[in-house]
């Protein structure tokens, strides 16, 4: 079930009566209000609020973000997810700024945020086509190397200073294996999802097989990608997603940023399809300093296809099975395939193999 | 049915209309579903017009890999099951070792794979 705020006088009011109280201004009103295409997960409205009064009074663009129908096994609440934009925003991570949360469901249906609207475009294949976007593309690679590098600066044991009292219990830990971690829950949703898919399992096997500790477990966004990320004429604007962070192996991250399956065709760039991976590992080295290591990324790059893969077939039996009826989640199983062969080629390139 | 044009024929020509008249029609925010659509229809053109070639040829591959598998009159059945032994085969490590079987199985996998692609994007397999 959608919820068409557009259309809902009764919950308009109600969320600016909440807005008003969050903001301690006097009044607060609409002045405009229109969906934001995104993605399958939730649902994004612009709205302009003007607040009469207190210390914030004037008018704000801002973003509405709520859950949408269709949430995935893993993702986060929009709940969490606020605390994780503010704690971004203490790493200094560029993200929006986090304004309030309102929990209460009865307010406009289900639970959201506000947070600040930044400009810019996210959509991937736009990104990767108008080169107008995102200024000098080396230097766009190199500023999100150095972003994902201060995202994985926040470490178990840092987090306590950053995170002021709140908890986040809620990020699912890691081992000191986390790849481990992974061929286990994707076996577990494959197994809950039926049909065979042996070539997956050549996959999770080879993950299985070359699976190694990790030195260090970090807090990694888990779906830091071309898409995911707002930029205008000049460069990067925000860091955008952040529902699936996790405690997880830092190279992980790297390996989803330049899986072939998110470079929206433009394969050659390896770099999320914008450049090639040196500028975008020069700014995450230097800010990070800690060497990427080139196994290791391969390693989650065979991880990342599986991964979209098993997301994959998760979006298209919700479609399949009429929980929510969609066009798009039905064409997203047939992506599988494509993500399968790149399974197939990048393992045949490990045991050196042409592939 | 030898009613003319067939259901594959129809499908395409749906989808020439729709991408060459109706797509321009549409209002920008909705160009997306327009294209979605498209591609939907020529997936489900290519599926009509190999009939059951594919399954047949799955079946046999994996009959290849399989030879002593029971026969299974079920034309759709019978890969599922033969797919289900050799995911389960691959999970228990038994294709882990350099060999003939390994390199069966690989030949397999690309070759459904590609076979799966030919209809859902043979664009990939460019």
């Amino acid at each position: 079930m959608t919820i068409d705020l557009a259309a809902d006088a009764a919950a308009q009011e109600r969320l600016v009566r909440f807005v008003a109280a969050a903001a301690g201004a006097r009044r607060a009103t609409i002045a405009s209000l229109a969906p934001l295409r995104g993605g399958a997960i939730q649902e994004n409205w612009a709205v302009d609020i003007e607040l009469e009064g207190g210390a914030n009074a004037g008018r704000h663009a801002l973003v509405l973000r709520t859950d949408a129908p269709s949430r995935v096994a893993a993702s986060h609440g929009r709940a969490e997810e606020y605390a994780l934009l503010k704690l971004a925003r203490a790493a200094g991570v560029a993200v929006p700024e986090p304004l309030w949360l309102c929990s209460d469901p009865a307010v406009i249906g289900r639970a959201f945020y506000l947070m600040r609207r930044v400009p810019g475009i996210a959509a991937g294949h736009r990104i990767v086509k108008d080169l107008s976007l995102g200024g000098p593309r080396d230097a766009l690679a190199e500023r999100l190397g150095q972003e994902l590098a201060r995202i994985h600066a926040v470490t178990p044991g840092a987090i306590a200073e950053l995170a002021r009292g709140q908890s986040f219990d809620f990020l699912t830990p890691a081992s000191n294996n986390p790849g481990l971690d992974r061929v286990q829950l994707y076996r577990h949703y494959l197994d809950g999802l039926g049909d065979p898919h042996p070539a997956l399992e050549w996959g999770l096997r080879w993950l299985e097989l070359n699976s190694r500790p990790s030195h260090e477990i970090v807090l990694i966004h888990e779906d830091f990608r071309t898409g995911n990320y707002l930029v205008d004429e000049h460069g990067l604007t925000a860091i955008l997603d952040w529902e699936f962070a996790a405690w997880g192996d830092p190279m992980s991250d790297v390996g989803w940023f330049c899986a072939r399956c998110w470079r929206f065709g433009a394969s050659d760039r390896e770099a999320g399809g914008i450049a090639a991976r040196a500028p975008f590992y020069r700014g995450y080295e230097a800010a990070s300093g800690r060497p990427i290591d080139p196994a290791g990324v391969r390693y989650w790059e065979v991880a990342a296809h599986v991964r979209w893969a098993v997301i994959a077939l998760q979006q298209a039996a919700r479609h399949l099975s009429g929980v929510q009826r969609s066009l798009e989640l039905a064409l997203t199983g047939r992506i599988v395939p494509e993500l399968e062969l790149e399974i197939l080629n990048l393992v045949d390139a490990a045991e050196g193999r042409a592939a | 049915m030898t009613d003319k044009p067939a259901g594959a024929a129809l499908l395409e020509e749906a989808r020439r209309t729709l991408l060459e008249t109706l797509l321009p029609l549409l209002p920008p925010d909705r160009r997306y579903d327009g294209l979605m659509v498209a591609n939907a229809m020529a997936i489900a053109a290519r599926e009509a017009g190999q009939g059951d070639a594919a399954l047949r040829e799955a079946v046999q591959r994996l009959s290849a890999l399989f030879p002593a598998a029971a026969t299974n009159e079920n034309l759709r059945a019978q890969p599922l099951e033969l797919e289900a032994r050799l995911a389960s085969e691959i999970r228990a490590g038994q294709c882990d070792a350099p060999g003939v079987r390994r390199d069966a199985v690989r030949d397999y996998l690309r070759r459904s794979v590609t076979a799966r692609l030919r209809l859902s994007n043979p664009k990939a397999l460019l």
